[in-house]
């Protein structure tokens, strides 16, 4: 599988996290391994990308963070997206649509 | 189970400044990844190794770098540019008013040239004073050290600067002389002029620091 160049995977990791996130409240490792399993291993998120952005989409108000006690007692830190997150994913998904119809035009490349 | 806190402390401890909130959030994201590891079949110890080399090496620099930038650049604006020109102005207006007053003053020397006493013993409260207006914006630590270090960051880059255009245009062995003295009459002395400068500010924040943890503690 062909590896995806750092800054259109940075470019397009808030729009897979939002995405996620707009399903159900997810904590960090199962946002990465999600995002790993639906990609088939083409984006793939380590700790030093996947928690600063996280904490910048926090910081942004786009979602919110709680500690939640699992059944295994464990606690993890649930990210669940805001109303104001969910009002990004559109233009997010319109910016990223524009791209690639961009692309398409220019490089004549088709979407499977 | 290895004690995942115990680690990310030890190998993030440049993350300080950094809440202990963050510290069990890499935790519990190690232990999720060992734990998918080993129910994979992996071994104990090739588990750990390849779970603790998350945080380890090229990685470990790269979780400390994207921290601090996106610390640092969160709100950079009204957080640590703001800050700074204030900064910058306070410590530029107190020394052009003491000038102006004719005040006799003892000279510290320097490295090529010399600066007032009177002068350095202000540069402390204007870096506090970067360091307060920071925090008042909501500023982190790591943001109020900026706020009180960007005037001499950024002199030091414009005397780095001369001196990079003044070797590239005079292009013989005398350079350095040739770029000083110009450096001297515009009023700018390298190098100490902006490495003791952001000592003297640093040690400003460090103190406004000090004395707001102990108010809120009191």
């Amino acid at each position: 599988m062909a590896s995806v160049n750092a800054q259109i995977k940075r470019g397009s990791a808030e729009l897979a996290v939002l995405t996620l996130l707009a399903e159900h409240p997810l904590h960090g490792y199962e946002i990465a391994k999600q995002i790993e399993e639906q990609t088939g291993g083409v984006l793939r998120f380590d700790m030093a990308s996947l928690y600063p952005m996280l904490h910048r989409l926090e910081r942004k108000s786009w979602v919110n963070a709680q500690w939640q006690t699992l059944p295994n007692g464990r606690r993890r830190r649930c990210y669940r997206l805001t109303a104001s997150g969910r009002t990004q994913i559109a233009p997010l998904r319109a910016q990223w649509r524009a791209f690639f119809q961009a692309l398409q035009r220019v490089t004549g490349f088709q979407n499977a | 189970m290895p004690d995942w806190k115990q680690i990310v402390r030890r190998k993030v401890r440049v993350l300080g400044i950094c809440s202990p909130e963050f510290t069990e959030e890499l935790a519990a994201h190690l232990e999720d990844t060992y734990e998918a590891l080993r129910c994979e079949g992996l071994q104990a110890e090739v588990a750990f190794e390849h779970t603790v080399g998350q945080i380890e090496g090229r990685c470990r620099v790269w979780l400390v770098m994207r921290f601090l930038q996106e610390e640092l650049m969160s709100g950079f604006i009204p957080k640590v540019a703001v800050p700074a020109l204030l900064t910058s102005a306070a410590a530029c207006f107190s020394h052009r008013a003491l000038e102006l007053d004719h005040i006799p003053h003892r000279v510290i020397w320097l490295v090529g040239g010399q600066l007032p006493l009177w002068w350095w013993c202000l540069l402390p409260i204007c870096g506090a004073l970067g360091a307060l207006l920071s925090q008042r914006k909501g500023g982190s630590r790591l943001q109020g050290m900026a706020a009180s270090l960007l005037p001499s960051a950024i002199l030091c880059s414009l005397v780095l600067l001369i001196f990079v255009v003044g070797f590239t245009m005079s292009g013989f062995v005398n350079h350095y002389q040739l770029v000083s003295a110009r450096l001297e009459s515009l009023g700018i002395v390298p190098p100490g002029f902006g490495l003791v400068p952001a000592a003297f500010s640093l040690l400003g924040a460090g103190i406004a620091e000090v004395s707001t943890k102990t108010s809120r503690l009191a």
